[in-house]
């Protein structure tokens, strides 16, 4: 395992960041640490990489207690949401930073650099200095310059929060097949779930300092240990003393399935191809429902017309916890 | 693995954005504001000055040919030049320390720290002067005779200049530099630590580079400011002439003993120097440091 975490707890002040957090992140995979903002997940990536002390527990990298290692000693590529370029280099400079430090022939660092470039897509840029270069191509070079050193896990805290959407998504992509290709153990921090469904491996839920639950992405959607990652991973309503998502409902205009409930179209609201409904059921619940525009128009659905709920066969279902809305 | 950046790559880099010349509806109160503003720099500054240098050429080149044929001025300009010097070096050195203690650092008495930093610029030069007497006195002073007994003379002595005029400049490279670290923020260092840079590498390789503009500023108004400094070296040179007598106070003594022509020229050489530094770095400096 490549990175072993156990028992770390960190305060800031009265603030609890992370409580008794325990993580086992694998080889060569791709993980993501997902939650809400302020849950606790860029703490624990930094204390990973070194560049934040824990209170107490420990941080094993392959094998090696880095507790108490200073950052500089961890041999971890770090990329950050800001880039943190280095703004007085050149692109090529920047890359070679690493190498440079670590007293490489200088054919062998220029030959490693003009690869990564190749790699990231930057090797016309290499003159340039980073102030002329876009978010995206700095992102890019930020990741050419963590990966030169050969890091034994790559650490990237949010590192596509911000771009805007269009070149994040690519970003995202390009992430994934260079993780293919490259095969380092690589932690991204994000708190969009899209993002951490489309791009990991796995996945570590961690809320209010605290795992919520890890899985592959499957398992998190489909079987959520809680109402938490339920409704973080996707939209959730409520229905009959369950939490299940809004597509997860069947909708008909007349009671034919065992055991549907009947209730009344609330609000009706049409977003290109689908049509979301909001239903109060004679139960007292306010449900969303989620239907095609098809089944809809089929349905001669509006605002007042009386229909009968029921959840979908094999829809994912969490026992609806008392404190959650 | 290439398709999707395909279109990515070529794509322009956003290059320094294009400065449009503001457009600027010109009003009466402009004008007015305009007027107000150049008429208040020129009576207060430009006129005067002007008359300096008017005065220094009023014979052509004779007065500071005579200046410089003086020894006794001569020393004076290189005392000048000499405790400027120092005063930039120490300011310089210790500068940079404390902006990063206050910058980077949180630890009890931060802002009494920062507001004791704010002293020299409050406080008269004379009292720096007169305190420095107090501490440094070779005969009454309360650590001059121990330093005295081991045969280091502070005040009316060289060094207790160099005290004085590097008290009086103190805060300026700080001001110029705290500033700067604060927006260069802390993550380059941080990554620049996460590749394997000790505190060393990283101070220069990383910080002092990214504080070099803040840097040349401070040395170019410390040194302009220690040229200048009059009131705090007046108190503890003893105006020794040819030894302890800087060009400063060659000014007043000059023109005290109804010499103004040489008084002019010694004051026109000075403000030459803190002008010439100005220049200087208005021309080196990169465009983009606006």
């Amino acid at each position: 395992m490549s990175i072993e975490v156990t028992g770390l707890n960190k305060k800031f002040g009265d603030f609890v960041a992370l409580d008794d957090v325990n993580v086992t992140i694998p080889t060569g995979q791709l993980t993501a640490l997902l939650g809400p903002s302020g849950g606790g997940k860029s703490t624990l990536l930094r204390i990973i990489a070194g560049l934040e002390k824990s209170d107490t527990g420990t941080v094993t990298i392959e094998g090696v207690d880095a507790t108490d290692l200073p950052a500089q000693k961890r041999n971890v590529g770090f990329v950050f949401q800001h880039y943190a370029v280095f703004k007085h280099m050149t692109v090529a400079k920047n890359v070679a930073f690493g190498l440079e430090i670590r007293k490489r022939p200088k054919d062998e660092i220029e030959h490693r650099v003009q690869e990564l470039l190749k790699l990231v897509h930057l090797s016309q840029f290499s003159h340039r200095l980073p102030s002329q270069l876009s978010g995206g191509q700095r992102q890019r070079m930020a990741l050419a310059r963590a990966l030169a050193v050969e890091p034994s896990v790559l650490l990237l805290d949010e590192p596509f929060g911000a771009l805007d959407a269009k070149v994040r998504k690519e970003l995202r992509d390009w992430l994934r097949r260079l993780h293919d290709d490259v095969h380092v153990t690589t932690v991204f921090v994000t708190h969009d779930q899209e993002e951490a469904l489309e791009v990991a491996d796995e996945i570590v839920v961690i809320n209010e300092g605290r795992v919520e639950q890890v899985g592959t992405p499957d398992q998190l959607y489909d079987e959520p240990a809680n109402d938490f990652v339920m409704s973080f991973l996707g939209e959730v309503t409520h229905f009959g003393g369950v939490s299940l998502r809004p597509h997860d409902i069947e909708l008909e205009t007349s009671p034919k399935l065992a055991g549907s409930v009947e209730g009344t179209v609330h609000r009706l609201v049409r977003i290109g191809f689908e049509v979301r409904l909001t239903v109060l059921t004679v139960d007292g619940d306010e449900v969303a429902v989620v239907v095609t525009r098809a089944h809809a128009r089929a349905l001669q659905l509006r605002e007042g017309s009386t229909v009968w709920l029921t959840p979908a066969a094999g829809a994912t279902v969490v026992p609806r916890m008392a404190a959650a809305v | 693995m290439a398709d999707t950046l395909v279109h990515a790559v070529p794509d322009p880099a956003p290059v320094e954005e294009h400065r449009r010349a503001p457009r600027v509806r010109r009003t009466p109160t402009t004008y007015v504001l305009r007027f107000v503003a150049t008429a208040y720099l020129f009576l207060l500054v430009a006129w005067p000055v002007s008359l300096v240098v008017v005065n220094t050429f009023d014979d052509g080149f004779g007065s500071i040919g005579s200046l410089l044929a003086d020894p006794d001025m001569v020393v004076a300009l290189q005392l000048s030049a000499y405790v400027a010097v120092w005063s930039v070096v120490i300011n310089t050195l210790f500068g940079v320390g404390i902006s990063l203690l206050l910058v980077r650092y949180e630890f009890p008495g931060k802002r009494l720290l920062n507001a004791l930093l704010d002293i020299p610029l409050s406080v008269s030069p004379i009292v720096v002067g007169l305190a420095l007497v107090l501490v440094y006195g070779g005969r009454n002073g309360w650590f001059g005779p121990t330093l005295a007994g081991w045969g280091f003379q502070v005040i009316f002595s060289t060094p207790g200049i160099i005290m004085a005029t590097t008290f009086v400049a103190l805060p300026l490279m700080i001001r110029e530099i705290v500033p700067v670290l604060e927006e260069v923020g802390i993550e380059q260092e941080q990554a620049a630590e996460s590749l394997g840079a000790s505190a060393a590498q990283r101070f220069w390789r990383i910080t002092l580079p990214s504080i070099k503009w803040g840097i040349v500023y401070g040395v170019v108004l410390t040194l302009a400011r220690s040229l200048g400094e009059f009131g705090a070296v007046k108190v503890v040179s003893g105006n020794v002439l040819g030894q302890t007598r800087t060009a400063t106070l060659a000014v007043e003594e000059k023109y005290l003993n109804f010499d103004p022509q040489g008084a002019y020229a010694t004051a026109f050489l000075l403000a030459m120097v803190s002008v010439a530094c100005i220049v200087v770095v208005a021309i080196i400096r990169p465009k983009n440091h606006a």
